[in-house]
């Protein structure tokens, strides 16, 4: 038996925040061609309010999946917190969350640093935590504030939303780990240097050799760990960075986007980094049915990308209402122009 | 560096969790906490956590902010009266229009930012209420 195996997911959520900005209020600013965010396939991204960070983004998607969960916080043995837009650059947002939830303070709790992975890398080391009898239960975190250059392409996708899974053992789970690989190489496709506000990127460099290559590898690598294959699968979520990389590497890899669609969100949202595809993870579990299995395929720059086999089990049912679902927040929403996404987030140069 | 960190620090759960403390000989909540009851003098006190839905009674708006709460004006200001417990504790409104405030309205709990000790400094986290999200199920 595969380690993975002994492992679930026992509690989800997921946060949205309500502000939105149409990406035509991002042409209008800085004199893009319309036809830019159509080649995204984006219509809005979520903005975070003035008083919203990671931390209390995170917040309210570990609070969710607590809910839906039903443990009692003391039980979880470690906080792992994937982001790359911690509010401190120095002292754990971890920490913060674990004390809110009243987790603390038998419990190990970090934030991890991998672009967009690190709540991936978060989701396997939770894996291993729980199989080995280390820790009852693991959250796993991903959330972003997803910071960009004013006026480059990536201010039209980088946006704010979290989600949070609690990790145990397969018999309390809503969803059993079948199966996991990772795949990473050093490959400089998108960086931010200390000091510096804003992420820089290779351009189309962050298309073939870094989102398509590793993604396409991590998922083959599964395949061929597990004699898995397309067909197998109900639900294919991808990292997200736009609303086309997903369907393509669908298609480059077997799968019809009838897949990929219920856990597509960035067209509605834009790309929030960490929680970029496992708030796609958290939307198909809202949704999903006992047996079902569940690619998921989450990508960080760097560069890369787990692959795992999720199986629902007959305890998602019980709990898909137990907390707001992913489209109780995406319904909500207050449509903002873009002097009030600068002033909320923090890109006006104040003294 | 403005804010004392010691405090922070000591009142972090009743700011993140709206932690309480109940008096066994009067039976009243006091919030914030405190190790001796405000209305009785009594020592006799159990730790509650106050963290449940609300009902906005009033409110005020601040547009004139002081020092590290620049940023998040307009600041409402509200009491609200806690649906269960009915304990009526003063906070602040987010995720809110100045027009879309009610009275009566119904509010849930959130952790946000509440302040800044300049940009070096701590952040402040506490929670604040806003409009029950609506449900589709």
């Amino acid at each position: 038996m595969k380690p993975e195996e002994n492992t679930g997911i026992v509690g989800w959520g997921a946060y949205i925040p309500r502000y939105r900005l149409p990406l035509k209020e991002i042409v209008r600013i800085w004199g893009f061609s319309e036809e830019t965010p159509k080649g995204l396939n984006t219509i809005e991204k979520a903005v975070a309010g003035r008083d919203e960070d990671a931390i209390t983004m995170g917040w309210e998607a570990a609070l969710n999946a607590l809910k839906r969960a039903g443990i009692d916080p003391k039980l979880i043995g470690g906080v792992w917190f994937g982001t790359e837009s911690k509010p401190y650059a120095v002292k754990p947002s971890a920490t913060v969350i674990a004390e809110a939830l009243g987790i603390t303070p038998d419990t190990m709790a970090t934030d991890l640093e991998f672009a967009c992975r690190a709540a991936s890398e978060s989701l396997r080391l939770s894996i291993a935590a729980v199989a080995s009898g280390m820790v009852k239960y693991g959250l796993v975190i991903g959330s972003d504030t997803a910071q960009a250059n004013p006026g480059d392409i990536l201010e039209f996708t980088a946006s704010s939303a979290a989600a949070a899974f609690i990790v145990g053992l397969s018999k309390e789970a809503v969803a059993v780990f079948e199966a996991s690989y990772t795949y990473v190489t050093d490959t400089p496709d998108f960086w931010r240097r200390a000091y510096i506000p804003y992420p820089l990127h290779g351009e189309a460099f962050t298309g073939q050799p870094a989102y398509f290559h590793h993604i396409e590898s991590a998922v083959r690598g599964l395949f061929k760990k597990t004699g898995l294959k397309p067909d197998d699968f109900d639900y294919a979520i991808f990292h997200q960075p736009n609303g086309t990389f997903p369907l393509r590497v669908a298609k480059r890899l077997g799968f019809p986007k009838e897949k990929v669609l219920p856990g597509l969100l960035t067209p509605y949202i834009g790309n929030s980094y960490n929680a970029s595809a496992l708030i796609g993870l958290a939307k198909v579990l809202d949704e999903a049915k006992p047996g079902q299995r569940i690619l998921l395929a989450p990508f960080g720059s760097g560069a890369g990308s787990d692959a795992y086999s999720i199986v629902v089990t007959e305890k998602v049912l019980e709990r898909q209402a137990k907390a707001p679902r992913v489209v109780d927040y995406l319904n909500r929403k207050k449509i903002i122009d873009y002097a009030l996404y600068a002033k909320y987030r923090n890109i006006i140069k104040k003294i | 560096m403005k804010y004392s960190i010691a405090r922070y620090w000591r009142e972090r759960h009743s700011h993140y969790r709206l932690k309480a403390v109940r008096c066994l000989d009067c039976n009243r909540v006091n919030y914030p906490p405190s190790t001796i009851c405000r209305y009785c003098g009594s020592k006799n006190l159990e730790e509650i956590e106050l963290f449940e839905q609300a009902r906005l009674l009033t409110w005020s708006v601040i547009h004139a902010a002081t020092e590290g709460f620049e940023d998040y004006k307009p600041i409402i200001i509200a009491i609200v009266e806690l649906v269960d417990s009915k304990v009526k504790i003063l906070t602040q409104l987010t995720d809110i229009d100045l027009d879309e405030i009610k009275p009566g309205m119904l509010l849930e709990p959130v952790l946000r930012r509440v302040s800044e000790d300049d940009a070096t400094g701590i952040i402040q986290y506490a929670i604040k209420y806003r409009p029950v999200l609506k449900r589709g199920d």
